[in-house]
């Protein structure tokens, strides 16, 4: 399984970088990994999103829809993909230690 | 790819289908291949990585190899004589490497063989030996599975495709400022069914939104589905014929159910190939209604003067990515370019275009097999130049697998554009009827 090192922590992640061991995470891991995707700073907007995904995925195991995403934080949709240039599923999940969300994605 | 050792018996099932399902113009390619090595040049990804092994002679010999061995007097008899080889653990782990691994079934490589053959589709008889061995990359499977148990791949109830589509239809209310503006679902009776992509309900609905503004400005009776609305199949990446027709027969059933004259698919390039083009084959009977693509139909609404649009709103240069399952396999060639012309201040083709195009990298399932990421990133090397020497700011991609792709090369090649739906891209163009109460 390849690893992912970040700041001199390693992570066991999977070949696109999703974090394989979720109950690793914590809100540290999330700022490392917000970092390869280019965020340096993760404002209330960020963490409203990143914990919105986490606490779905705790209670359902899925990621939530984004409109559930939507509603819950208060932010438009164009405001997530401004947060998170690589999308919801491929850059704000990855964020929340999620493993990578099935279908075209 | 499944972990571990081949059990016999799948090794079995495998040499089953070796044996016995390989169709006459399969056997006729596998026969065919004089190695003239041709087809080198043209594939993607023996032009990013440049091992042997990717070329698609290469890849077609390893599928050769092994029918030989078995269908071939000599390569049962003296089978090192001719370059047979005996189906094993490890041939069917070298099979899995390349046809997984190493080709996109773009089919580039036939427009471009001296003698006609068409390699796509001896890999995808690869890809239906190694179903019946079960070393199906795992990601692959698992949408297989998610579709065929919840109808989609996302495993998307129905109460959230409800949800997402009310929440959608207010936001555009209200953006557009205009009430009567609907997205109709479960509508029995409407001449249209518009059916998506669940990646668009679940992570990226403003192509719906982009589909809604269009319809209503086009004045078209339509509706989407709540259940069965999956237009993508990953049976068909597999090589699965049992799965890729029972996923297909799902939508179609619920477009008879509700009784429309048209089928209209989102832009996703399989989803158009296997239902337009496959499906009736698949299902044994002609569909009672028209399978179109999203395309065909913008382009049919903008010249029959249905869509008025003004180029100036989007004013960054555009160019365009021609998915392989919807132009070179699909034959939608002309539609999304005489759209652009229409809809953007400038579009720059890059090079080469249409059913000559380069595939994104991204085809053939590979975006759903984590394993081979590396390679889908390094053969996107080819698109990254091509998009880069453009110097455009947009790309459009009328495929939402492409777009997947295209996003993640615009980040590991900075090449620093913004990657649409052709849709979306309509839609900012658009003058919208004036709303009755205004």
């Amino acid at each position: 399984m390849p690893e992912v090192e970040i700041v001199g922590r390693t992570f066991a992640v999977d070949e696109e970088g999703f974090l394989q061991q979720p109950e690793l995470w914590d809100d540290e891991v999330a700022r490392l990994f917000a970092t390869t995707e280019g965020i340096s700073d993760m404002t209330p907007e960020h963490w409203g999103v990143v914990r919105t995904i986490r606490e779905h995925y705790l209670q359902h195991g899925t990621a939530p829809m984004v409109r559930l995403l939507c509603q819950k934080t208060g932010l438009p949709l164009k405001a997530i993909f401004k947060l998170f240039p690589s999308g919801p599923a491929k850059g704000a999940c990855k964020v929340a230690g999620l493993p990578k969300p099935e279908g075209c994605v | 790819m499944a972990e571990g050792h081949v059990k016999p018996a799948a090794l079995e099932q495998a040499l089953k289908v070796l044996r016995e399902r390989v169709d006459e113009r399969t056997a006729a390619f596998l026969n065919a291949c004089v190695r003239c090595g041709l087809c080198a040049d043209t594939c993607h990804v023996y032009l990013a990585d440049q091992e042997p092994a990717s070329t698609p002679a290469a890849k077609v010999e390893r599928v050769a190899s092994l029918f030989r061995r078995y269908h071939t007097l000599l390569g049962r008899l003296a089978p090192g004589l001719v370059g047979a080889e005996t189906l094993t653990e490890e041939a069917l782990q070298a099979l899995a490497a390349a046809a997984f691994g190493r080709c996109t079934l773009c089919g580039r490589c036939a427009l471009n063989c001296s003698v006609g053959l068409d390699p796509a589709a001896i890999i995808r008889f690869a890809r239906t030996v190694l179903v019946a061995a079960g070393m199906v990359p795992n990601g692959i499977q698992a949408n297989i599975e998610a579709a065929r148990a919840s109808g989609n791949t996302m495993s998307i109830s129905q109460e959230d495709v409800r949800e997402t589509i009310a929440w959608l239809e207010e936001d555009l209310r209200q953006t557009i400022g205009d009430p009567e503006v609907s997205l109709p679902v479960d509508r029995e009776g409407a001449r249209v069914l518009y059916a998506l992509n669940p990646r668009e309900l679940k992570f990226f609905p403003l192509s719906i939104s982009a589909a809604g503004m269009i319809f209503h400005a086009a004045g078209e009776s339509w509706t989407l589905t709540s259940t069965d609305f999956d237009i993508t199949n990953y049976g068909f990446f597999a090589g699965d014929i049992e799965a890729q027709r029972e996923i297909a027969d799902r939508l179609i059933r619920r477009a008879e159910e509700l009784g429309v004259q048209e089928l209209v698919v989102a832009e996703c390039g399989h989803g158009y190939r296997t239902l337009r083009w496959e499906a009736p084959d698949w299902l044994g009977r002609p569909l009672p209604f028209a399978v179109r693509s999203f395309v065909e139909v913008m382009a049919e609404y903008l010249g029959a003067g249905r869509l008025r649009l003004d180029p100036s709103k989007n004013p960054d240069p555009v160019t365009l990515h021609d998915p392989c399952n919807l132009v070179r396999h699909g034959g939608v060639i002309e539609e999304q370019r005489y759209l652009l012309r229409h809809a953007v201040t400038t579009f720059v083709e890059m090079t080469p275009n249409r059913e000559d195009n380069y595939c994104c990298g991204g085809g053939g399932g590979l975006l759903a097999a984590s394993e081979h990421t590396a390679k889908r990133i390094e053969s996107g090397k080819v698109k990254a130049e091509q998009i880069r020497a453009t110097g455009a700011k947009v790309v459009a991609s009328p495929c939402h697998n492409c777009i997947d792709q295209l996003m993640d090369l615009n980040r590991h090649y900075t090449l620093g554009v913004e990657v649409r739906t052709l849709g979306e891209i309509v839609a900012d163009a658009l003058i919208l009827p004036v709303p009755p109460s205004s």
